[in-house]
């Protein structure tokens, strides 16, 4: 499903962030990428859907090589590909059902197809009754909730998670891990980044660790330490 | 596409009312900008007219001896139509000339207890097909016996030619300087609004929104508010602009004010389609500045 080849990455500035990554990841996997700030997570993450390109290497996306996609199919890549925050990126003067329909509209979907999708959506997220509550209005746990919502509406094949419970208190990550291991277990690749050792030693998923840009392990059933 | 109409709309009416002290501002701007572009248009279609008037009226007076009988002024006007050059020969009479003096300036001076008898001679207001062509006519006319006195404004033709080509040229410069100006100061504002939703422009592009579905918001919005900009600028202009003839014809009812309603609704149409275009371009090169700055 996703395959990196070979990936490094270096800024503008001459940073480099990433060095000859090679990673391949199947259908249906649930994937931790854990390691210290400033490891290269989020950057890694971003090339899988184009917000950055790599310097060199390959970056494979159900059979797409997106570093070399055209500009013009990148929004075509990304309604492949959920994304969700550690800040939630929720449109503060929409409300939560807004903000879930807003991905389906801008895919050009109709207004019955919509409503349909984001009820359902929020239905799986179990946020059905704060449909018409502003992100103020909402808790953290229930923020997370919304902006997974949106992620998942346009039921894109790839989930990917950037510190989702980064912000959350543990039992709340809990219920948002579950909810991911829940979209998991409906066919949908999860990559999901974060420091949270004790979540990810509860789940014993596969983890693969970030070092300084490198990967530094790569283990089925780990946990956040060797 | 009609779905997605919609969506547009809803969107850039959401924006608009959200936004609504940026939107304000901008419609202000494009309001003030408008008006100074539509009062230099309607000053410069002023002096053009104004220096067309002056050149229309560039005729030669040949004021004839006052005992003169109607018959040698019948048989006068056919001689001075027979010269080449000339176009038209009007009979002036002196009573005539006298009512269209009385009439130009006898609302300032009461003429009645000054003079007592009209002291007019009769004339003949002769037309001539080339402006050129005035010296030598002149020159003819003052040598027929009858005629006692001839006057053009002869030195006037070549300033008032300088001045219809320089108004012609200066306002078409200016009047593209002014375009130019505007247009800046509106993209600039629209930038802002633009701006302010950068946020809202990165979750549409993260959700997959491709560049044309992510612009058509904006240049609606771009729209209203260039052409409610460019609705108040009229309201504005047509008030000033009414009150200037009022104020122009009263106090200087010599000085050719332009009124046509036809030439005048190009104006104010021009300046309502103006706004509505420097919205729409505003917007375009805003919103597509976001998004190159955004990548991809």
């Amino acid at each position: 499903m996703i395959s990196l080849t070979n990936v490094s990455k270096t800024f503008p500035n001459g940073i480099d962030v990433l060095f000859n990554i090679n990673l391949h990841i199947g259908k249906e996997e649930f994937v931790f990428i854990v390691g210290p700030s400033g490891a290269g997570k989020t950057t890694l993450m971003k090339l899988l859907y184009r917000e950055e390109s790599p310097s060199a290497g390959k970056v494979v996306v159900d059979r797409v090589n997106v570093a070399e996609l055209d500009k013009n199919q990148v929004p075509y890549l990304r309604r492949n590909i959920g994304v969700v925050f550690q800040d939630y990126k929720l449109l503060p003067r929409r409300t939560v059902y807004e903000n879930v329909a807003f991905a389906l509209r801008v895919t050009g979907a109709v207004r019955s197809t919509v409503r349909r999708k984001v009820m359902q959506s929020l239905e799986l997220v179990g946020l059905l009754r704060r449909a018409n509550s502003f992100p103020d209005e909402l808790s953290g746990g229930e923020k997370q909730r919304a902006c997974i919502a949106r992620a998942i509406v346009n039921n894109p094949p790839i989930l990917i998670a950037d510190e989702p419970t980064g912000n959350l208190d543990p039992t709340t990550s809990r219920d948002i891990l579950q909810l991911l291991d829940k979209i998991n277990k409906r066919k949908t690749t999860v990559l999901m980044a974060t420091h949270n050792k004790s979540i990810v030693d509860d789940m014993k998923r596969r983890v693969v660790a970030l070092e300084a840009g490198r990967i530094v392990r790569d283990q089925m059933l780990g946990g956040y330490d060797v | 596409m009609f779905s997605n109409l919609e969506f547009f709309i809803v969107e850039a009416f959401r924006s608009f009312r959200r936004g609504a002290i940026m939107t304000l501002v901008a419609i202000g701007t494009i309001s003030v900008s408008l008006v100074i572009f539509g009062m230099f248009l309607l000053l410069i279609i002023n002096m053009g007219n104004i220096v067309s008037t002056i050149s229309s009226k560039m005729d030669i007076t040949a004021y004839v001896e006052k005992d003169i009988s109607l018959e040698s002024a019948g048989a006068l006007q056919l001689e001075l139509s027979k010269i080449p050059g000339v176009e038209k020969v009007d009979f002036v009479s002196r009573t005539e000339a006298w009512r269209q003096f009385k009439e130009d300036f006898g609302s300032r001076l009461t003429l009645d207890e000054l003079v007592l008898s009209n002291p007019l001679p009769h004339s003949f207001a002769v037309a001539v097909r080339n402006p050129d062509l005035l010296p030598s006519i002149a020159k003819h006319i003052s040598k027929i016996e009858l005629v006692d006195e001839v006057r053009y404004s002869g030195k006037l033709i070549d300033q008032v030619k300088s001045l219809v080509d320089a108004v012609r040229v200066g306002g078409a410069a200016l009047i593209i300087l002014i375009s130019f100006a505007t247009l800046l100061i509106v993209v600039n504002t629209v930038r802002l609004t633009v701006l302010a939703r950068e946020d809202d422009i990165y979750i549409m592009k993260l959700v997959g929104a491709t560049n044309t579905f992510v612009k058509w918001p904006f240049i609606i919005e771009g729209v209203m508010i260039g052409v409610i900009g460019g609705f108040v600028s009229f309201m504005v202009a047509k008030f000033a602009y009414d009150a200037i003839i009022m104020r122009v014809s009263h106090a200087l009812p010599f000085v050719p004010v332009v009124s046509d309603p036809r030439l005048l609704g190009f104006v104010y149409l021009s300046m309502v389609a103006g706004g509505m275009a420097v919205g729409m371009l505003g917007a375009y090169i805003s919103v597509s500045k976001v998004l190159k700055a955004e990548g991809e």
